[in-house]
């Protein structure tokens, strides 16, 4: 695997994340969602949601599986609309910032989602070529961001010839070369083996450092959140907010810190219901 | 530092060729080898010698008006190939994208294909004056149904993750069908192109053989009048190579286009 240019990240990089600003980045009003089923029967997926994110924040959501969390991003691309409630990004409804300034608020899904039949330049290039940038222009921005995430020798590769922690660099890569101003991570580093996986998040964390971006994400393991995160949302099923931790800078290198950080969440997880905190607690045993 | 190819690597891949040449010799060699036995037990106008039916095979390619026979045969398989693509994409693809058009269009397409061949050409020839109109119709009858099930279910095929990261970044319609439906209904084009040869094939020679003034159809029917079986079968030789040369262009071409989709699961 290629070398990563970037300096390792540190605990001063989250240090540096500014203050909440007068209107957040993004703000949730008590929002709802609910499907209906082909037999009739309804599912609440999210249930009086309300949380701000400050610009530059990085806000992690943990929470049991099955709790709405990537109704809630697919409801921030507008993908999804919500039955109730508001979004709101610089102030705007999600609609307008949607349609006014599309590519600005990208996923980094789970999985790559690479397309297979276009090289790692193209796939980089892909969210700039929807917002209609000229080809040379955005190939070059590819290629900077591939060199970026240290695939600079790859960059006519198709994906089928990267390996996955390649692939993911090509991910994140693809996610920053629209030069977002919002990043939502869906268990991004989730499908990776953990050593490809802590040089990946400490490059992602440098890369929204140097870009002053705001990101959102969600994540099953406690020890991501508490090293990515600057605040902590613990989600309760259906998507609602049961508590929230802020994180000190540092905390994840500090065992007395992260250790008192699992132990809140752990707590809030139990009391937010049987079910959930049976889900979340495996997945707890298992880290 | 990769090392020069060596005579023992070079000699290796000529067995390699040899070997795959003679694989797929071998059948067609004991074709020919049990037909040319049958022909010391049958008299010759049911099981003619070989040599004569390879004489004929000659006469085709080095008589004018025979070869433009094949020739305008070869030329009706390809525009009704053509023209199933350009119906049965959009057919197929608005199917694969609405489930409204999907229900309302699906009936039509399979009434359509559940027409068997020989009854188009009866309707046909009451329906148009026109020959050459008479066989496009039937072909292009064919082959579209095809196209537009093979376009539907690629489409249906594509992994809704993908689509979910392509809406993401903020993609139109029209983008989401240029960037992401697009090179998969180009496989699917390409498996319905396959297929539709191979039955154009079958069918152009029933469609020329009512009334077709010139095409394969044609020669065989005077053929069949003369009772001259060395020339029905070197047709038939010619109709098979003809299929075989088009399967292999497109495969060349599919090999080109699709170069992302590599080999075949669990094959080198």
């Amino acid at each position: 695997m290629a070398v990563n240019k970037l300096a390792p990240v540190n605990a001063s990089v989250k240090a540096g994340a500014p203050a909440a600003a007068v209107v957040p980045k993004i703000r949730i009003d008590r929002a709802r969602k609910t499907f209906v089923q082909k037999n009739g029967g309804a599912v609440e997926a999210i249930r009086e949601l309300t949380f701000d994110v400050a610009a530059n924040d990085y806000v992690a959501i943990v929470g049991p599986t099955g709790a709405g969390k990537s109704v809630l991003f697919d409801c921030l691309l507008g993908l999804k609309t919500l039955d109730s409630g508001r979004i709101e990004i610089d102030g705007q409804p999600i609609a307008n910032y949607i349609g006014a300034r599309s590519g600005r608020i990208t996923r980094i899904f789970q999985e790559d989602r690479l397309l297979p039949w276009l090289s790692a330049t193209d796939n980089v290039a892909l969210g700039l070529q929807i917002r209609g940038v000229p080809e040379k222009e955005r190939r070059d921005i590819a290629r900077r961001w591939l060199a970026d995430v240290g695939l600079h020798e790859f960059v006519d590769a198709l994906p089928s010839e990267l390996s996955g922690g390649m692939r993911q660099r090509t991910n994140i890569a693809r996610a920053f070369a629209t030069a977002p101003e919002i990043i939502l991570l869906d268990e991004a580093f989730s499908a990776l083996d953990e050593i490809t996986a802590m040089k990946l998040r400490s490059d992602f964390l440098t890369l929204a450092h140097h870009q002053k971006m705001t990101f959102v994400m969600v994540t099953h393991s406690i020890d991501e959140a508490i090293f990515l995160g600057n605040r902590i949302l613990v989600f309760g099923a259906p998507a609602r907010v049961v508590h929230e931790i802020a994180v000190p800078p540092g905390a994840a290198e500090d065992r007395v810190v992260a250790d008192r950080i699992r132990d809140e969440i752990r707590t809030w997880i139990s009391a937010s219901g049987r079910d959930a905190s049976r889900t979340v607690n495996s997945e707890l045993e298992n880290e | 530092m990769a090392n020069p190819p060596s005579a023992s690597s070079g000699n290796a891949r000529l067995r390699q060729t040899s070997l795959w040449l003679f694989k797929s010799i071998l059948p067609f060699a004991a074709l020919a080898a049990l037909w040319q036995f049958a022909t010391l037990f049958f008299p010759a106008f049911l099981f003619p010698d070989l040599l004569h039916i390879v004489r004929d095979v000659g006469q085709i390619f080095t008589s004018w008006d025979m070869l433009s026979a094949a020739l305008v045969t070869w030329g009706r398989l390809i525009f009704a190939v053509a023209v199933s693509l350009v119906i049965g994409i959009p057919i197929g693809l608005a199917m694969g994208l609405s489930r409204g058009i999907d229900d309302f269009v699906r009936p039509i397409v399979k009434f359509i294909m559940g027409v068997p061949a020989l009854n188009w050409v009866i309707i046909v020839v009451i329906w148009f004056g026109s020959v050459e109109l008479r066989i496009s119709f039937v072909l292009v009858m064919l082959c579209v149904p095809i196209t537009v099930f093979c376009v539907y279910d690629g489409v249906r095929a594509i992994d809704r993750k993908l689509t979910d990261m392509v809406l993401s970044f903020g993609a139109s319609r029209l983008q989401h069908v240029r960037l992401l439906l697009w090179p998969y209904v180009k496989a699917s084009a390409f498996t319905a192109t396959k297929l539709n040869v191979g039955n154009a094939i079958r069918t152009v020679i029933v469609a020329e053989l009512v009334g077709a003034p010139s095409g394969i159809g044609r020669e065989l029917d005077m053929a069949k009048n003369l009772f001259d079986m060395p020339m029905v079968l070197a047709w038939t030789l010619v109709m098979v190579t003809m299929g075989f040369i088009m399967s292999f262009g497109i495969e060349q071409a599919e090999r080109v286009v699709l170069r992302w989709r590599g080999g075949s699961h669990g094959r080198e």
